[in-house]
């Protein structure tokens, strides 16, 4: 078997970190790209993940040591895909760091670039870039990570209240579609503040809680029976300051009243879209996407959007980590099974 | 609800014949507005939103899903209809815009056509005067509606000194509202618009 093909793997989170791992593994030569400084994109951000409360710098860590181990793999951070030429049976691809540009020849891609969390100052009625108290779900798990670690020096808030679908389920100021995972995450952050400070009130507003998983819905219900959080069906309406806390406006739908509560801080559940990484490279290669933007699939094909192009996670829609991770172990399989058939 | 005297067999809680629900005023409210019902959510955001959800006895959301369920009648005859005061608070939050402010003017009109007597008799009085004085000179002449609507309502003082004069003192209310050039043109919407009785 030769070992002279080369794979591109751009983006390294967990979906693109276990493709470039798994072509690696098997004795083909990748190159896995990062912009960021470090790896393990939004996983390494997160405080703690559904639903089995991992530590998801764990992984990362566990990942990125196989990933030194492996001589075949190079690992090139800060760096970015700038154009890509495609050849009969490659690409020709320019590659940008700090201080060079240089210029590879690669057999096959995969996209594994993520998503993003929408900008929602679109929904002016809930304040969020005007009240400081008003952070998007990402921002609170790094708030999470705070609390966590000046647990004795922060004064536990007394009420934490969470919207979830904003933004999503929208087409009036959003996407119409599901983001899928925000359910579930909610449940997560919620039940952990309860777990930190018993004595802070947390309130999910919700349309519908969708936990189609294994272990999801066990998980929400322990979040609701055993940790206490409150669901409250509807979605708010409005956020207004007041004597320095956010007074919440809604309807509880069940019981058809107008509903209010004061919280101290207020989470929003925001939609994903495409990241903008995302969005440049289905520019740069010849790829399917839908209508939103997302990485698109070829119809009887397992993760492949294009000639020689694959991809993985959360650039194809939201997606939790696990799934990221299998996506990221199939689109190998195919460059794999691509390669194979070549030598 | 059941009280202690009310037999035991009376239908407080008929169940809901879904297969025999009147879908007809759903359907013309596509037709005749362009607006689509199917699309709501059920979410409570126009509700949770609504300037006066507090003193509605049916809100926002209810009245959406009361068509759905084929209810008009009672919707004919809440008050909500004529605390609706069309701020269009509902329809900005509702995140698959359903224009509930013209699903009330639609029902106010259908009310009207069909002599249902308004819950807020002055409420009916005031868009009656306001829709005249449009009709006859193309804009609303604000101190003669105010004193025309305190004497058909027998509350004569209402408003006049606070804010009434103050706002006249300010120039808020002028006396002599100039009058609209095509008049006419005016009159012709209402003539082919109107719907008042007999
Ligand atoms: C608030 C929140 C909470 C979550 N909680 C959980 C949880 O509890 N449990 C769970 O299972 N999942 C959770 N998730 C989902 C989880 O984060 C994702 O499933 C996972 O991060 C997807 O991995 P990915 O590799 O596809 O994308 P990402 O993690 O987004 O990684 C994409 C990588 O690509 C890089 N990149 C982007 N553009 C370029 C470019 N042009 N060139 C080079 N590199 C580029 C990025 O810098 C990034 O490192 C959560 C997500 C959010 C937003
Ligand atoms: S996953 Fe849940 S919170 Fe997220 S958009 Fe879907 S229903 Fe809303
Ligand atoms: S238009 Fe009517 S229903 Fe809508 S928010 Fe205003 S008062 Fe409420
Ligand atoms: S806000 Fe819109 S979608 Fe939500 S319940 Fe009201 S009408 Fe339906």
């Amino acid at each position: 078997m030769s070992e002279t093909k080369t794979a591109l793997v751009i983006g390294g989170g967990i979906a693109g970190i276990e493709a470039a791992l798994k072509i690696g593994q098997s004795g083909y030569k990748v190159l896995l790209v990062e912009v960021a400084e470090s790896l393990g994109g939004v996983l390494e951000k997160l405080y703690n993940s559904y639903p089995r409360y991992e530590n998801p710098a764990d992984l990362i860590k566990y990942k990125v040591e196989q990933l030194n181990e492996c001589p075949n793999i190079t690992v090139m951070t800060q760096t970015k895909v700038i154009s890509a030429d495609q050849k009969p049976n490659s690409y020709l691809v320019k590659l940008q760091n700090k201080s060079e540009a240089k210029e590879v020849e690669v057999d096959a891609v995969v996209i594994a670039t993520g998503s993003q969390m929408l900008d929602v100052t679109s929904h002016g009625e809930y304040g969020y870039g005007h009240y400081d108290n008003v952070v998007n779900s990402l921002e609170f798990e790094e708030i999470l990570k705070e609390w966590a670690t000046n647990k004795d020096k922060v004064t536990p808030p007394k009420t934490v209240a969470f919207f979830k679908c904003v933004g999503s389920r929208d087409r009036s100021k959003g996407y119409p579609y599901c983001s899928k995972i925000c359910c579930m995450y909610t449940a997560k952050q919620a039940g952990v503040v309860k777990e930190m400070f018993p004595d802070t009130k947390c309130y999910v507003f919700y349309m519908d809680y969708r936990a189609a998983g294994r272990e999801y819905e066990e998980f929400v219900r322990s979040v609701i029976e055993d940790k206490k959080v409150k669901y409250v069906r509807g979605r708010p309406a409005k956020v207004l300051p007041e004597d320095g806390r956010l007074l919440i406006r809604a309807e509880d739908t069940l019981r058809g009243m107008p509903i209010e509560v004061t919280a101290d801080m207020v989470v929003l559940a925001a939609a994903l879209e495409p990241s903008a990484g995302t969005k440049e490279m289905s520019n740069i290669f010849p790829v399917k996407t839908d209508k939103y933007g997302f990485i698109d699939y070829e119809t009887n094909e397992v993760m492949k959007t294009g000639e020689r192009i694959y991809y993985a996670g959360a650039c194809s829609f939201a997606v939790e980590s696990l799934g990221a991770m299998h996506q990221g172990g199939a689109a190998a399989a195919q460059v794999l099974a691509l390669f194979n058939q070549e030598n | 609800m059941p009280s202690s005297t009310t037999p035991m067999t009376a239908d407080f809680f008929k169940a809901i014949k879904l297969d025999e629900i009147d879908n007809s005023f759903q359907q013309e409210l596509l037709d005749n507005c362009g607006i689509d019902l199917n699309t709501c959510l059920e979410c409570g955001k126009c509700s949770g939103g609504c300037s006066n959800t507090h003193i509605f006895d049916i809100t926002a959301r209810q009245v959406v899903k009361l068509i759905k369920m084929g209810e008009v009648d009672s919707l004919l005859k809440m008050d909500s209809l004529w605390t609706c005061v069309s701020c269009q608070l509902c329809v900005d939050r509702c995140p698959a815009s359903i224009d509930i402010p013209r699903i009330m003017d639609y029902l106010r009109e259908v009310a009207y056509k069909n002599q249902i007597p308004a819950t807020r008799e002055q409420v009916l009085v005031f868009h009656e005067l306001m829709l005249g004085h449009i009709e006859k000179g193309g804009r609303v002449e604000e101190g003669f509606l105010a004193m025309e609507f305190n004497l058909k309502t027998g509350d004569y003082f209402k408003d006049v000194f606070d804010p009434g004069m103050k706002m006249f003192f300010k120039g808020k209310v002028n006396p002599f509202t100039p009058k609209m050039k095509k008049r006419d043109e005016t009159r012709r919407i209402f003539k082919m618009t109107s719907l008042r009785k007999g």
